[in-house]
C-alpha cells in the first residue's frame, strides 16, 4: 500500500529512514573532517516528522537568524535538501577555511558565503551520493541556493513545496560533533511522498 | 496592558481592543491582517500556499482562498461587516534563487491568489509589503489598525 501521508510511517520504515539518515550525514561528515583538517563526527541521526509549528519550535524558533543552503532533487527522487547552519558552524568553517571569525551574520562578507556554500554543497551532496548508491537510484541535483534570514522562513521552503500533499514534514538529519563539541549543523533531506514511497520500495520495505 | 497574541503557520487568530497580533517568519507564505475600524475588531491569518486543491479540506486555513473565507466568516459571526473590512498582507518572498526549478514561484503565486480573491470576495487592499527575498515578521496592532513588518538587517517598516 502507498503511503499518503508522513504519519502514516510504519516503525520498520522510520528505522530504514534512519539508517539512511546514518549513512548519508556519516559520508558527510567524513567528507567535512577532510574539507576542514578536523575531527568530524555525527550524532545518532533522527527521523521527525513534525507538524509545521513543530518543526519551527524544534529548529530554534522563527526569528533567529541562520544561513541555509538549499539544494533541489529531481530524477527518481525529488525532494529538496538544506544544511541549516547555525551560527556557531559557520564560524567553526570560517576559523577552519579562511581564518576569521564573526560576530553576527551581518558581518559575513562573499569569501565567507562562498565558504558556506561549498561546505553546505558538499554535505549534501555526499549524503545523496550516500543514499542513491544504498537504494540504486539515479538522482540529480541543482547548483546550491544560499540564503542568510530567520530561519522560520528557511525552514517554510520545503513545507511550502509539499505543503499541498502533507500537513507535516518529514525531516531526516542529524548533528555535527567536531572537536568533541557538538556543533547544530542540521543537514535535512525532505522528501515529497510519491518518492518516498519509491525510496521505501526500492529498498524492499514498503508493505 | 495589551496582549500579543501569537499566530501560527496555517493558523488564524482573532483580537480585539489593545490585542496585538503577530506571526513570525513569514517567507513565502502570506500573513493578512483583517481590520473593522468600528468594531475595533480584526484578525491575523498566515496562509502558506495559493489554493486548496486538497480532497478533504483538512485544514482550510493553510490556504489563501479557504483561509480568507473562513476568516471573513468568522469575523462576520462576530458582527464585523464587509463594507468596511480592509486588509494588509505581507510576504511573499522568495527565499532560495535556485536555478532550473518551479521552486520559488510560491510566494509570487500566493500574492496573486490573494490579491484575487480580496477582490472577489470585495475586501479592500489598504497597503502590502510583499515580493522580494526577505523573511518577515508581522505585528498587526488591533486597535489603530497599523501594521509593522520586521526584517532581518533592515529597518522596521510601519504600514
Amino acid at each position: 500500500m502507498n503511503l499518503h501521508s508522513f504519519d502514516e510511517l510504519t516503525t520498520l520504515e522510520i528505522d530504514t529512514l534512519r539508517e539512511i539518515g546514518s549513512i548519508g550525514t556519516g559520508n558527510a561528515a567524513t567528507a567535512m573532517s577532510t574539507l576542514l583538517g578536523r575531527e568530524v563526527r555525527i550524532t545518532l541521526p533522527e527521523v521527525r516528522i513534525m507538524e509545521y509549528n513543530e518543526a519551527i519550535d524544534w529548529i530554534g524558533g522563527p526569528e533567529t537568524v541562520t544561513a541555509g543552503v538549499l539544494v533541489k532533487m529531481s530524477g527518481q527522487m525529488n525532494g529538496i535538501m538544506l544544511a541549516v547552519q547555525q551560527l556557531e558552524f559557520v564560524n567553526l568553517v570560517l576559523n577552519s577555511m579562511l581564518d576569521m571569525t564573526i560576530e553576527n551574520y551581518g558581518e559575513l562578507n562573499d569569501l565567507g558565503k562562498s565558504a558556506l556554500v561549498e561546505v553546505g554543497n558538499i554535505a549534501i551532496s555526499t549524503f545523496i551520493n550516500a543514499l542513491a548508491g544504498l537504494s540504486n537510484i539515479s538522482v540529480d541535483l541543482t547548483v546550491p541556493a544560499f540564503a542568510v534570514d530567520m530561519q522560520g522562513a528557511i525552514l517554510t521552503v520545503p513545507m511550502a513545496e509539499y505543503g499541498g500533499m502533507s500537513d507535516y514534514l518529514m525531516t531526516i538529519g542529524g548533528n555535527f560533533v567536531c572537536d568533541g563539541k557538538q556543533v547544530p549543523c542540521r543537514v535535512l533531506l525532505s522528501p515529497d511522498i510519491r518518492s518516498l514511497n519509491f525510496l521505501l520500495k526500492k529498498l524492499g520495505v514498503a508493505e | 496592558m495589551n496582549q500579543k497574541i501569537t499566530v501560527g503557520i496555517a493558523d488564524m487568530q482573532i483580537g480585539k481592543g489593545n490585542d496585538v497580533l503577530i506571526t513570525y517568519a513569514l517567507g513565502s507564505c502570506i500573513g493578512l491582517c483583517f481590520h473593522d475600524p468600528v468594531l475595533k475588531l480584526g484578525a491575523l491569518l498566515h496562509i502558506m500556499l495559493p489554493l486548496n486543491m486538497e480532497p478533504g479540506r483538512k485544514n482550510p486555513l493553510k490556504y489563501a482562498d479557504s483561509g480568507i473565507r473562513e476568516t471573513l466568516r468568522q469575523l462576520e459571526m462576530k458582527g464585523a461587516q464587509r463594507s468596511r473590512i480592509t486588509v494588509k498582507i505581507a510576504g511573499g518572498a522568495k527565499m532560495f534563487e535556485v536555478n532550473g526549478g518551479s521552486l520559488g514561484n510560491i510566494g509570487q503565486r500566493n500574492i496573486e491568489s490573494v490579491h484575487t480573491i480580496l477582490r472577489r470576495e470585495n475586501v479592500r487592499l489598504l497597503g502590502e509589503q510583499v515580493g522580494g527575498s526577505v523573511a518577515r515578521t508581522l505585528l498587526f496592532d488591533v486597535d489603530s489598525g497599523q501594521s509593522c513588518v520586521r526584517s532581518f538587517g533592515k529597518q522596521d517598516i510601519v504600514f
